[in-house]
């Protein structure tokens, strides 16, 4: 059958052209660690959440404390618990627009079963044995119900939910009414209250804590603390540091032991460094402390890439080429005239910094985004430079750390808050050591540019070690209050139990989704339903599954917030649906389906709540979340539109 | 008989077709049609837009059932009640646009469906290295080096997302392939690559059915060819019985061909 000239004619062709299935491996370029990092849905929302944390410890008071911690981590469980959910449905290819209405039905449902009707707590009315048992069975039954629906009539899940919205909303006020005589339903600690009446509280106290247990932060003093949280913080740093060079960097045949000792010096000065600081408090100290963290910064780098890496043999010459030369430019200049802009507008003008639309809110936002676009333009000569000239990727590196110092420099001097004095402008020297230490390493050593599986495998463990030993270190700060924060008379911090519920819940989705058939199901049927109904996948029976799990949720959110509030408003949840799915949607959940990530919807959730806490906390009128938050989403879904598109182009 | 059950085995065709045909109502979609499938041999379905060749796939891949004739699989006469069915009796499918969930990874889509398991019911997970192992062991059998099998589907050629829902169907089993169509929508080069992974699942002893309506693509790796039009059987032929030139004419139904010969040299000629 090989005598044939057309199947000749075109196997040759397709042995000629590069682009010939068997040699497939050569036309796949190596994609850099940065490159496979943006193929992550969640990569657009980590990277947002940073910034807008940043922008609102920078422009508020409580960002930054415990405190500001724990009312967003309040805010974002029960939107977080939703919106992770939702982000299963939508990855599925489907809606639930009741899913709002239905935390508060569910809660509802609750606080009905274990009402006494029938006079003054006389002892009707279900134990929350019962009871919690029975609203979830309807929970299921909704779920049920939607699935159902949307799977027999073939119709959008948007209409068919939106009935079921209406339905639960009309319900909630109709139920409440006749039964009650009230548009709200209460309340739950009744059970508690009248436990000598009814023959005890009828499970209250165990689901009391269950639900709505708390963490007093100011009742753990834990001596041991700062110790922890330094160690497990340097520690984790210094893995992730690790991971990008294993990432980046091509290793030795051969080991260079010579490499050991800068790096355990450079270690140990970390250390030092961070203890010192912690022991004084004079502005000489201060320096000397931040002088040795910024060395120790660049010993240990040195000593790590000395110790692991091979040296790169051509580092190309000094040119002057005007494709970077122009960004270059561009950024000084803009550099220039962010300190123009500072140095112009008032400095002593006592207006609150904090409100914008004052001279000082002009100030300092020109002067930010000036100076933040300066720095932007002058990394990209420097990444443009470098395509051709390593020398010249380096020594534009240099330029621009020696920028952020001078800006440091510039931001001590003309600021009267505390916050950028001090934080600001020693978190700007640790980026210029940081930039630095890049552009000798960089320049030193050679970049990997062929697959290393183990390598990459190694790196990725690393750095899953290095970001949970920073959270634990960032939690045990959280958690715990040491005798002299007392002292000083912070205020009081709580933590709910329901931000457990949101890491449980988005932890075990976020399993489910990755590594359970089920999961690879909810990835099929919202990518290809047809595909993946005739490879054999139970279609229908995945989609009721997953509205069932939005039930669920709403069964839990119900719950929860029927133990913190005591009692539901009939219009309670009402019209958050959309919140949630604003959530999955800037954690990078595709609207189509097929494409998205719970672990992006948890993160989602935390900005929201960010902005949600922020912006009153910056003193702004809270009603400007809705802009800030139809802004967010604008640019949420370009961003992670971009994102996708760029990198599976680069694949 | 029984004597010669070792030797008839090979000789048994792997599926066999005897005057099959089909009726919706009172339309006769396929009538007639007669064919084998041996293993390690490539039978091609040829026809024309309309020609029947859906509906003969739809029978032979458990969608539709038969209203007459016979339908043998490996010498017992059955008939499937749906698309699983088939599979469970080796029978697969590929179908152009069904194929492959673009948006997911190249070992997930290779495994949809029949995913390795790890851990004790209920609480189980997909073994990860297995899968992403042999997903990319069988497309190296097939003669394609995928490296990351992580890549999404959608970033693969047409021909490789093709070869990839080959692959699948030879690891899970199937002895017959019905292949609907799968150079269609492929330029020459990707066509080529396709038509090599038909031949080497062949060679890997697999039963092939490769619809199309392109005689260019079937002649060279066909053994059989079945020609359909109008839901009547043209003629099913081995390969030393007929030649490429006699295939486009059957295909086209022959004499309608040579009166559109006459029509448009007419045509042109006035």
């Amino acid at each position: 059958m090989s005598d044939v000239s057309t199947v000749d004619a075109s196997e040759q062709e397709a042995r000629q052209s590069p682009s010939a299935v068997a040699d497939g491996d050569e036309r796949l370029a190596y994609r850099g660690v940065f490159t496979r990092l943006l193929v992550r849905p969640e990569i657009g929302a980590t990277i947002a959440a940073m910034a807008i944390w940043v922008f609102f410890w920078a422009v508020s008071v409580p960002f930054g404390l415990a405190s500001g911690a724990a009312s967003v981590l309040d805010v974002a469980s029960t939107l977080g618990i939703m919106a992770v959910a939702v982000s299963m449905l939508m990855i599925g290819g489907e809606f639930d627009l009741s899913s709002g209405a239905a935390t508060g039905a569910l809660g509802m449902i609750t606080l009905l079963l274990v009402r006494d009707f029938t006079g003054e707590m006389g002892g009707a009315g279900f134990s929350l044995w019962i009871a919690l048992p029975i609203s979830f069975a309807f929970a299921i039954g909704l779920g049920w119900f939607n699935g159902t629906m949307v799977n027999r009539t073939s119709l959008p899940s948007f209409i068919v939910t939106l009935a079921s919205f209406f339905i639960l909303k009309g319900a909630k006020l109709g139920f409440s009414k006749l039964l009650v005589d009230q548009i709200q339903v209460g309340k739950m600690d009744d059970l508690a209250l009248n436990a000598d009446t009814r023959g005890g509280d009828k499970g209250y106290a165990f689901f009391q804590r269950l639900f709505a247990g708390e963490w007093v932060r100011n009742e753990h003093v834990w001596s041991g603390r700062d110790l922890l949280y330094t160690v497990a913080t340097l520690a984790g740093i210094c893995l992730i540091v690790l991971a990008v060079y294993e990432f980046r960097f091509a290793r030795r045949q051969q080991m260079n032991a010579g490499g050991v000792i800068p790096f355990i010096l450079g270690l140990a000065g970390l250390v030092a460094g961070q203890l010192y600081l912690h022991n004084t408090d004079d502005t000489t100290g201060n320096w000397i402390g931040s002088a040795i963290i910024a060395f120790s910064i660049l010993l240990t780098g040195f000593g790590l890439a000395l110790w692991r890496y091979e040296p790169l043999a051509d580092r190309g010459s000094f040119n002057l080429d005007p494709s970077w030369l122009k960004w270059f430019g561009a950024g000084v200049a803009a550099l220039v005239l962010s300190v123009i802009a500072a140095r112009a507008l008032d400095a002593d003008n006592s207006d609150n910094i904090y409100l914008l639309f004052t001279e000082q809110g002009i100030r300092a936002i020109l002067f930010i985004s000036l100076a933040a676009a300066g720095a932007v333009m002058l990394l990209m000569a420097a990444n443009i430079a470098g395509r051709s000239s390593q020398l010249m990727r380096s020594a534009l590196l240099f330029d621009a750390a020696v920028a952020t110092a001078l800006m440091a420099f510039f931001i001590r001097s003309q600021s009267a808050s505390p916050k950028f004095r001090s934080e600001v402008f020693s978190v700007m020297l640790v980026i210029a050591a940081v930039m630095v230490t890049w552009a000798a390493v960089t320049y030193i050593f050679r970049e990997r540019r062929e697959p290393d599986a183990q390598a990459d495998a190694f790196a990725q463990r690393v750095l899953l070690v290095g970001m949970l030993s920073v959270i634990v270190g960032v939690g045990t700060r959280l958690l715990f209050t040491v005798q002299n924060e007392i002292d000083n008379g912070i205020s009081r911090t709580v933590f709910s139990v329901r931000t457990l519920w949101f890491i449980l819940f988005a932890a075990v989705c976020t399993w489910v989704l990755g590594r359970t058939p089920f999961g690879s199901w909810v990835f099929a049927v919202g990518g290809n339903k047809d595909a993946a109904r005739q490879i054999g996948v139970p279609a229908g029976r995945t989609k009721t599954q997953l509205f069932m799990l939005v039930s669920v949720a709403a069964w839990l959110v119900g719950t929860l917030l029927a133990f913190r509030l005591n009692t539901i408003q009939a219009s309670t949840g009402d019209g958050e649906e959309f919140e949630y799915i604003i959530a999955a949607v800037v954690g990078g959940t595709a609207l189509t389906g097929g494409y998205g990530s719970t672990l992006g919807a948890a993160i989602g959730a935390v900005i929201m709540a960010m902005s949600f806490q922020g912006i009153p906390a910056s003193r702004w009128n809270s009603d400007w979340r809705f802009v800030f938050l139809g802004v967010i989403l604008l640019v949420a879904v370009i961003a992670n539109n971009f994102i996708r598109s760029k990198a599976e182009a680069s694949r | 008989m029984s004597e010669s059950i070792s030797e008839s085995r090979s000789e048994t065709p792997l599926l066999e077709l005897d005057n099959i045909g089909k009726y919706y109502g009172n339309i006769i979609a396929l009538t007639g049609v007669t064919t084998e499938v041996r293993a390690g041999e490539v039978t091609c379905v040829l026809g024309d837009n309309g020609a029947g060749k859906s509906t003969f796939i739809k029978i032979l891949a458990g969608v539709h059932q038969h209203d007459e004739g016979t339908f043998k699989l490996e010498g017992d006469e059955v008939s499937f009640d749906s698309p699983r069915d088939a599979l469970n009796r080796g029978i697969a499918a590929v179908y152009q646009d069904l194929a492959m969930v673009p948006l997911m990874s190249v070992w997930r889509n290779f495994f949809l469906g029949a995913e390795p398991r790890k851990g004790v019911w209920p609480l189980t997970w997909i073994d990860k290295g297995t899968a992403k192992r042999t997903a990319k062991e069988e497309m190296a059998k097939m003669g394609i080096d995928i490296r990351d099998t992580e890549q999404p589907v959608g970033t693969l050629s047409g021909g490789e997302r093709q070869s990839v829902a080959i692959a699948r169907a030879v690891y899970f089993g199937a002895k017959v392939l019905i292949l609907d169509e799968p150079t269609s929508a492929l330029g020459v080069k990707q066509s080529g690559v396709v038509l090599r992974y038909i031949v080497e699942a062949a060679k890997r002893g697999l039963g092939v059915i490769f619809i199309t309506h392109n005689p260019a693509h079937a002649y060279p790796v066909g053994d059989r060819f079945l020609i359909l039009n109008r839901g009547h059987s043209m003629g099913n032929f081995a390969k030393d019985e007929v030649s490429q030139s006699e295939l486009t004419q059957l295909m086209a139904g022959g004499a309608e061909l040579e009166q559109l010969q006459h029509e448009l040299a007419a045509a042109t000629g006035g």
